[in-house]
């Protein structure tokens, strides 16, 4: 029996692991004055870090240029719309073909409230946030080989499981086991707080009553009139609980990342890198490859390719770099750096994920089944499905993301061809919503190990690999400096690279105060 | 017992059934049948999706290697360390079974490894002969053990 359910808590464990739980280390704006008269600063990547570090530098009255590979702003801050063309490495193009106001985020799709430097841009540039529901209690936790398969409400889970355990322990509390460790006025306290934490009866029982189905739900719900009289609805038993394994979906909300209240950006999480992009104008160059990095004693010149052309390299040159380059291709890159940094470059594996966007002709999943937003989660490959947390009730068609998947099965579906990824998405998502295959329109699957610009989702650290090369990565080198959520420890996070972009770019001022202005 | 569709995967391997190409096979497998994979199939499953189908590698702001044809591989142990310990962004995949990184890559099993690594130094235009064996990549250096606490 453990083995049974061992798959299923691994897998839920795993579904937690792109959460790094750690509080931001944003503090308010930052503060750049004195930059000395005429110093420049070249940065390398137009994602969050890129951005955020252009932006205050240049307002610093440092004379900045940004490089920047793909041909729009934002980096992994991105967001698939219809009519976006997306050519993934191997060659393999996708044409987005979603309707008017609909997209989906390939990247990043939601902000913490905590992430404290994301909320402060977001504001500064006047960007609207709706709500994200990372929670939603009448979405789905799904095992395919418990309760026949058939997806379990959220609401229904979490109340018999915190039932049952309530009931389990008031037992145990009342037949005198806890004596040793609470005292009899705290077992007092206890009770009442299990009687009231697990919805139990007078009898500290979880039963089928008005109590737990105020919880989970009524077999028919109360109404007015005639027809009113609730009915309650039968608890799934303890041992159906504990063998399905969906238990272990219940804290999903519970770690600080994903603690309530969350946003998404109106219209797209790439709406930031858009408006960036606007502030800075010229500064950023687009279409620029960067095949060289190379400091001497008076500043740093990069040598980069117009994408678009096959003109001969061209050379940047500015007194300091930024360099938010992602680790696998900035490992490719010639750079004259010491042993420690170029170590630490490459010592940080990038790991899979996958997301898709597929168009349904119509909401099925609010008109049919009532789930406004939020996120299922499924021992299926597809792991994740995500409901739109906007538009609710429009009657038109809607975009769900149909998959969010990684570890071994992310590399899985990397290995196959788009239009074999988005078939396999809609097959498995048709185990949970049977409207699939008559709904379902078009769809996009990005996968990130093939994401030309990142050549994987993000950076992996371990305590080893912290231990040994994380000082040494964000060091300044002479005069380069690099950030990216990389160099943080918000692994994965857009707040990471936003705090590592005004970590690094407070040092290098320090640097570039320290040696004044130029002669 | 993860799922109905990885059921058949035991099954189809059970019966001597090859996975076949990639492109054709409708299965997925996972931590409990990874170890069933032999080298192809573990190339299909999880190289290709970098390295592409034949080995023809793929270039974007940076190069995912061409496997074709590869000098490189004269040296075996230069591919076994690779898969071993990964390479610049690349995942190791010779962590301990059940460790790790988390969300990060699986775990192949020390003749898993040179089984691979015998498919890729004798495929894609490369005929380098001499078999490696699991006992060889056992001498190689590991990744440590890298024990992960709840979150």
């Amino acid at each position: 029996m453990i083995g049974a359910t061992a798959g299923s808590a691994a897998m839920y464990q795993a579904m937690n692991s792109l959460g790094f739980a750690g509080e931001s280390t944003y503090r308010g704006p930052i503060d750049l004055q004195g930059a000395p008269r005429g110093a420049s600063v070249l940065i390398l990547g137009a994602g969050m870090a890129g951005l955020t570090a252009a932006y205050e530098l240049r307002n610093a009255g440092y004379e900045v240029q940004l490089l920047e590979y793909n041909s729009r702003p934002g980096g992994r801050n991105w967001t698939l719309r219809g009519g976006d063309r997306y050519t993934e490495m191997g060659g393999q193009s996708q044409q987005c073909e979603f309707d008017k106001d609909l997209y989906i985020n390939p990247g990043p799709w939601r902000i913490p409230y905590h992430h404290h430097g994301m909320m402060h841009y977001t504001k500064l540039l006047g960007i609207p946030l709706e709500p994200f529901f990372q929670v939603n209690y009448n979405a789905y936790l799904h095992s395919s080989r418990a309760f026949g398969g058939k997806p379990q409400r959220y609401r229904e889970v979490k109340a018999d499981y915190q039932g049952h355990v309530a009931e389990l322990l008031a037992k145990a509390t009342r037949q005198n086991s806890l004596d040793a460790s609470v005292t009899k006025e705290d077992q007092e306290m206890l009770l009442e707080s299990l009687r009231q934490w697990g919805a139990l009866d007078n009898n500290y029982a979880y039963t089928a009553n008005g109590a737990s189905s105020d919880r989970r739900g009524y077999e028919k719900n109360p109404g007015g009139g005639l027809s009113a009289r609730p009915i309650p609805s039968k608890p799934l038993a303890l041992h159906d609980v504990l063998d399905s394994g969906l238990w272990s979906g219940v804290a999903n909300g519970d770690t600080f990342d994903m603690q309530t209240s969350l946003f998404q950006p109106a219209g797209g999480m790439g709406r930031i890198g858009e408006a960036f992009a606007r502030e800075l104008g010229p500064v950023v160059r687009y279409n620029a490859k960067v095949t060289d990095i190379h400091q001497d004693e008076r500043g740093v010149s990069v040598t980069f390719t117009d994408t678009r052309e096959l003109g001969a390299p061209q050379t940047a040159r500015a007194d300091w770099c930024l360099c938010t380059i992602p680790l696998p291709i900035l490992a490719q890159i010639p750079m004259n750096v010491g042993q420690a940094m170029a170590s630490a470059i490459s010592a940080v594996p990038y790991a899979a994920a996958i997301k898709a966007g597929l168009q349904f002709k119509r909401r099925f999943w609010e008109e049919d089944e009532k789930i406004f937003g939020g996120i299922t989660y499924t021992d299926l490959p597809i792991m994740n499905i995500g409901y739109p947390n906007t538009g609710f009730q429009s009657g038109g068609k809607g975009v769900l993301l149909g998959a969010y998947v990684w570890g071994l099965r992310a590399m899985e579906f990397t290995a196959m061809q788009p239009p074999e990824r988005v078939k396999k998405i809609v097959d498995y998502g048709s185990q949970i919503h049977p409207q699939y295959h008559q709904e379902f329109e078009n769809g996009v699957a990005v996968a990130w190990h093939r994401v030309p610009f990142t050549m994987g989702c993000f950076g992996m650290w371990t305590s080893a690999t912290r231990e040994k090369h994380y000082d040494d990565l964000c060091q300044i080198d002479g005069r380069i400096a690099l950030a990216g959520e990389h160099a943080s420890f918000l692994g994965g996070w857009q707040e990471g690279a936003v705090t590592s972009a005004l970590d690094a770019i407070g040092r290098l001022h320090q640097h570039a105060v320290a040696q004044g202005e130029k002669a | 017992m993860r799922n109905n569709l990885l059921g058949c995967a035991l099954l189809l391997l059970v019966g001597g059934v090859s996975l076949g190409a990639r492109a054709d096979s409708p299965l997925f497998t996972s931590r409990e049948t990874i170890s069933s994979l032999n080298g192809e199939q573990i190339y299909e499953h999880i190289c290709q999706g970098c390295h592409m189908p034949g080995g023809q590698g793929a270039t974007g702001a940076g190069a995912f290697p061409k496997l074709a044809a590869n000098k490189n591989f004269v040296s075996w142990r230069f591919v076994a360390l690779t898969v071993l310990d990964g390479r610049n962004g690349m995942p190791p995949f010779g962590y301990p079974e059940g460790q790790g990184m988390r969300s990060g890559p699986a775990h192949l099993t020390d003749a898993q490894i040179a089984d691979v690594v015998n498919y890729v130094r004798s495929h894609f235009g490369n005929a380098y002969k001499a078999e490696v064996t699991a006992k060889q990549i056992a001498a190689l250096p590991h990744p440590a053990a890298e024990l992960m606490g709840p979150q």
